[in-house]
């Protein structure tokens, strides 16, 4: 059985995605030590360093999504079962920073699909409580494991589903965030998927910095970071960074 | 104590919950433990019912994993073990860094 780890990065006018993706990647070989794909377009591989051996699918990516009044290129993330070339898959977000190998044993299990519901907050402000947001339980798709299969295809058909007709499942969920988000369009299409029951979850909390945190330092230990005048640290523990100012550091 | 003296222990206090915090989330992630393809949690809990099972009943044990889904453990001193080493590597990191939580709230 093949495993490896698909990522998905392209830049945008506003952010260097592919200095995210070199971090990213260095922290995959050293930590997690699996084969890696990079789904991404010619205009942001022409720009990365060299990274050794990586496989690329080449993608256009769709556009029109927008965060904070910027160009947000998310929306792709449905193709992970199409683009993978692995029997299991490990999906993560380039800005999921893996300073531990806590993710490399789920791709041991049996499991067809799994995906974290918590994140919590690095600076204990609990910002990433979203329950009350809507009426479903959002799931994290920045990180999630799947295996090849019908019932995993299932699933991936059933986003692409959501994502078609978004707005009326962000109506009908009641979801405040109007904006594409993969956490909703994973979340309600497990759901529905899976018969409005709960489905299978990785048991782990996603350590999460708000993107109003100034990363200082990083390095392939960890992050050091700044939150109004606090400065703290985190080591031998995974970050996801929603800072991009990341890429600069 | 004067306020500038206050703010700084205040500061302090408060770098030292965050750390505390992060470092008891870093050891919950990291006892979660696959075994025989399923997900476990080595905690006390889990540590226990293997334990008291072993000595009282016979191979195999049959186990819900962390997503109640029933599981055959045909060799349940091998899971002990396991469980017991990743609950230890776990707690012990997070005493190594108590220590250091500890110096700073001197």
């Amino acid at each position: 059985m093949t495993k490896g780890v698909l990522l998905f990065c392209f830049d945008t006018p506003d952010f260097q995605y592919h200095k995210i993706l070199e971090k990213c990647v260095a922290l995959i070989k050293k930590n997690l030590k699996l084969e890696i794909t990079v789904a991404t377009n010619f205009e942001t591989y022409k720009h990365l360093k060299p990274l050794g051996f990586l496989n690329y699918k080449f993608i256009e990516p769709e556009l029109g999504n927008k965060k904070n009044g910027l160009e947000w290129r998310n929306v792709d993330r449905h193709m992970a079962y199409e683009l993978s070339p692995y029997d299991m898959t490990l999906v993560i977000d380039i800005d999921y920073f893996p300073f531990t190998d806590n993710l490399r044993q789920f791709l041991d299990t049996k499991y067809d699909f799994l995906i974290s519901k918590n994140a919590y907050d690095l600076t204990n402000r609990n910002s990433f409580d979203t329950r009350k947001y809507s009426m479903i339980d959002m799931v994290w798709a920045t990180v999630f494991v799947f295996r090849k299969g019908k019932k995993a295809k299932r699933i991936f058909d059933m986003v692409k589903y959501v994502k078609q007709y978004y707005n009326y499942f962000m109506d009908l969920y009641r979801v405040r965030d109007r904006r594409f988000r993969n956490d909703y369009a994973f979340a309600i299409a497990l759901e529905q998927a899976n018969g409005m029951i709960t489905y299978d979850t990785l048991p782990i909390t996603l350590p999460s910095l708000p993107p109003d945190c100034k990363v200082l330092k990083m390095d392939d230990r960890g992050i050091a970071w700044q939150f109004n005048d606090q400065i703290n640290y985190t080591k031998d523990q995974d970050v996801h960074v929603l800072n991009k100012e990341v890429a600069n550091v | 104590m004067d306020i500038g003296e206050l703010k700084k222990q205040s500061d302090i206090s408060y770098d030292i919950a965050v750390a505390k915090r992060n470092a008891l989330e870093k050891a919950n992630t990291r006892i979660v433990v696959v075994y025989n393809e399923h997900i476990f949690r080595a905690d006390a809990e889990t540590i226990n019912l293997v334990k008291t099972l072993s000595e009282v009943h016979t191979s195999p044990l049959y186990l819900l994993d962390t997503n109640h889904n029933p599981v055959e453990i045909s060799e349940p001193e091998e899971f002990l073990k396991t469980l017991i080493e990743r609950n230890q590597e776990a707690i012990s990191s997070y005493h190594q860094m108590s220590k250091t939580f500890a110096k700073r709230g001197d």
